[in-house]
């Protein structure tokens, strides 16, 4: 680049010789020197300082040796001509010098330019990087692109500086992380002789939170001044973006922490409820008991028929236990997945006369009407856990209706499956829950019902749904519960 | 001379479990020896001669399914085995290891008192009725005759090979791999939905209401059994 820059202020040089060759005879040669300042002048604008002073002084030779006479000779015949090439070369000096001046300015103004649209190109992406993984994506394609270097973030995780991210292709060696782990340790640029890339600490007010390494492509084995000052700027907007995105991290982790903790404590509230209540009745019954038979002088006096209802409270209660633990259980599996299906051929009327036979208890007060259409094809379904569905479902129709209203099963073929409807004539549930009563530890808003934690359904749907099938709820006309779900038969086999 | 006491053998380490066991059917009359390990158990059934054993399934030394193997391979002593809901596969395998019932927990004493008296009266080899009779379910074993109600009842010959075998077990606990081993032959032992459907059938003949039987109990995801 210099030596074009040189060959072309030569070149000007020859253009004037040529462009004043044709009026050498017309023009005092004293005035053809106006050419060589004007190629001097434009030397110093375009090539810079220079190539400027070549031009001058080959201009005092080019101007003795083809216009003053003796023409071809840089022999002089008028001793006054030295005057003219002292003169040219003072001029062609100082303006070159001038000239060369502005020109860097430009330059230097154009790179600052450049400079301060990078940085607020990268302050841009920075701030509508949402998480640290976009915002670091960031910084290494602003910094390989504005640097024309490959990038590398490392950040410290336990005490450890590690490479977040790099430009594709882009490794470090051991020698050049020992220089990274340097640069954090002592929050200072550290230069290795060695090695092409180079370190930045990123800091923040409070603390070094990683390094910015880049290594320049190609044959360059440094950055200039602007370059320099630039690298530092980019490290140190990085470093704040890093302490801005780590604590809003930190703030929604925190908000998360407290949403959990609540739900735990709602959980932990209502479970211990639920599993006190029975407990309640039980132990208050036995100790009842216990008294009659111990016959302490102040111990009740029960007639027959009023033991025989406390023990049978006390017995549907531990029925109401088991199915809380049950469910509870259940759950758990969902979540945890450790539910394990065994699917096999069977029959849904089967299934339903079987839920019926385990809710038969709770199920004798009311009146239950059952249809299944005959002739239904085998599901391929988990017979226990779709019969778990049914006594779910039968479990709230009781629960959400009142006593001496009818249940009502229905089972039938539909176009995606099997379809079961379990139906109460309950106060039904309010439109806009109607989806969220499936979600856990849901309970209807506004209920005066207590009982229920609100996993009965949501296990339903755990369940429906690993079976490939789908549960919903309506209300019913006339007032009350529908709650259906469909299970696929089961899918062909390819080629069958 | 006291008449012979039926003694029972009651294996569970839950010491709460054990003691209501034993008061349940000390007050029926049976003599208790307890055990808690399997390895407790197994010794001392070859110290005793028990009528029946009550086996929990969850022991801490050893599973209750390999106690009912090892058991089984020199004595034919009834055994119940105590299990809980969700484990179905394991009631299964105790019950094809050769248990002849199983309870889920919690149940009553009420259940725990007729499965052990159907799995004593099953090992007393009393000579088989050769009418069986449970609500208006009659069945008639030596001419293959079925009534409900006093109306006959005409059923498919794979219907009747399994009422037939659920009445000679009433009571009992039968497992789909039994049914399918003993009906249709060991080939058929994977193919459930026979199974399925002719229970479903031989249940709209002989039930009053088939949506809710009364004579064939399901249990769920281990087999059927014919109400005593």
């Amino acid at each position: 680049m210099k030596f074009l820059r040189y060959l072309l202020s030569l070149g000007l040089v020859a253009l004037a010789v040529l462009a004043g060759w044709p009026f050498r005879s017309l023009i005092h040669p004293v005035n053809l020197v106006m050419l060589f300042l004007a190629v001097v002048v434009a030397s110093a604008v375009f090539c810079g300082r220079g190539p400027a002073i070549l031009a001058s002084f080959i201009s005092v030779f080019a101007f003795d040796y083809f216009f003053v006479d003796p023409r071809f000779s840089f022999s002089v015949a008028d001793a006054e001509y030295l005057i003219t090439f002292l003169g040219l070369l003072v001029v062609g000096l100082v303006v070159s010098g001038f000239a060369s001046q502005v020109r860097e300015q430009v330059l230097k103004l154009q790179a600052r330019e450049a400079q301060t649209e990078a940085l607020s190109a990268l302050s841009r992406d920075l701030a509508v990087a949402g998480d640290m993984q976009t915002m670091l994506q960031a910084v290494v394609d602003h910094t390989s692109r504005s640097l024309a270097s490959q990038a590398v973030v490392l950040t410290s995780e336990d005490n450890h500086l590690v490479v977040r991210l790099s430009s594709p292709g882009f490794t470090l060696s051991e020698s050049e992380m020992e220089t990274a782990r340097l640069v954090f340790s002592s929050k200072e640029a550290h230069a290795s002789a060695q090695q092409k890339t180079r370190f930045l600490p990123l800091t923040n007010p409070h603390s070094v939170v990683g390094v910015l390494g880049v290594k320049p492509v190609g044959k360059r084995s440094g950055f200039d001044t602007s370059q320099e000052k630039l690298f530092e700027s980019f490290a140190n907007l990085t470093g704040l973006a890093i302490e801005r995105t780590l604590l809003a991290e930190q703030t929604n982790r925190l908000h998360m922490l407290s949403e959990t903790e609540k739900l735990q404590t709602t959980l932990l509230n209502s479970i211990s409820h639920d599993l006190r209540t029975p407990l309640v009745s039980i132990r208050g019954v036995l100790d009842s008991l216990l008294e009659v038979e111990q016959g302490s002088e102040d111990s009740p006096r029960l007639d027959p028929a009023a033991r025989l209802d406390m023990l049978q409270n006390a017995r549907e209660e531990t029925i109401h236990l088991n199915r809380l633990v049950e469910n509870l259980l259940d759950m758990t599996r969902l979540e945890s997945g450790a539910l394990k299906m065994h699917t096999e051929p069977s029959d849904i009327q089967d299934i339903i006369g079987s839920a019926l036979a385990a809710m038969e208890e709770s199920l004798r007060p009311r009146s239950v009407q059952v249809e299944i259409e005959p002739d239904l094809p085998l599901v391929e379904v988990d017979f226990v856990l779709v019969e778990q569905v049914i006594i779910n479902l039968l479990d709230n129709a009781l629960k959400y209706s009142s006593a001496g209203t009818p249940v009502e099963v229905f089972a039938c073929r539909d176009e995606c499956g099997i379809a079961v409807e379990v139906f109460d004539r309950g106060k039904g549930i309010p439109t806009d829950q109607l989806e969220s009563v499936f979600s856990k530890f849901y309970r209807l808003k506004h209920s005066e019902l207590t009982q229920g934690i609100g996993l009965g359904l949501s296990i339903c749907k755990g369940i429906v749904e690993a079976h490939g099938g789908r549960i919903w709820a309506e209300n019913r006309l006339g007032g009350g519960t529908k709650i259906s779900f469909i299970l696929p038969l089961r899918r062909e086999k390819d080629g069958s | 001379m006291t008449e012979q006491k039926v003694t029972i053998l009651l294996v569970d380490d839950e010491k709460a479990i054990r003691r209501f066991l034993r008061t349940s059917l000390q007050g029926h009359g049976y003599e208790v020896v307890e055990a808690v390990t399997g390895q407790e158990a197994l010794i001392a059934a070859t110290e005793h001669r028990f009528d029946a054993i009550i086996l929990d399934l969850g022991l801490p030394d050893m599973d209750g399914t390999e106690v009912t193997r090892r058991l089984r391979e020199w004595s034919q002593t009834p055994i119940i085995i105590l299990s809980v809901r969700s484990h179905e596969n394991d009631k299964i395998a105790a019950l094809d290891a050769g248990a002849d019932d199983y309870l889920t927990k919690p149940f009553g004493a009420g259940e725990l008192m007729a499965r052990l008296r159907v799995s004593l009266r099953h090992a007393g080899h009393e000579d088989e009725e050769p009418v069986f009779t449970t609500g208006d379910l009659k069945v008639d074993l030596a001419h293959r005759q079925v009534w409900v109600g006093g109306v006959e009842i005409d059923l498919t010959p794979t219907e009747y090979d399994l009422l037939h075998m659920l009445v000679q077990h009433a009571g009992k606990v039968i497992t789909h791999s039994q049914f399918l081993r003993e009906v249709w032959g060991g080939a058929y032992e994977e193919e459930s939905h026979l199974l399925r459907v002719n229970i479903s059938n031989l249940r709209r003949k002989i039930e009053p209401d088939p949506n809710r039987p009364v004579y064939i109990l399901t249990e769920p995801g281990v087999g059927y059994r014919l109400k005593a």
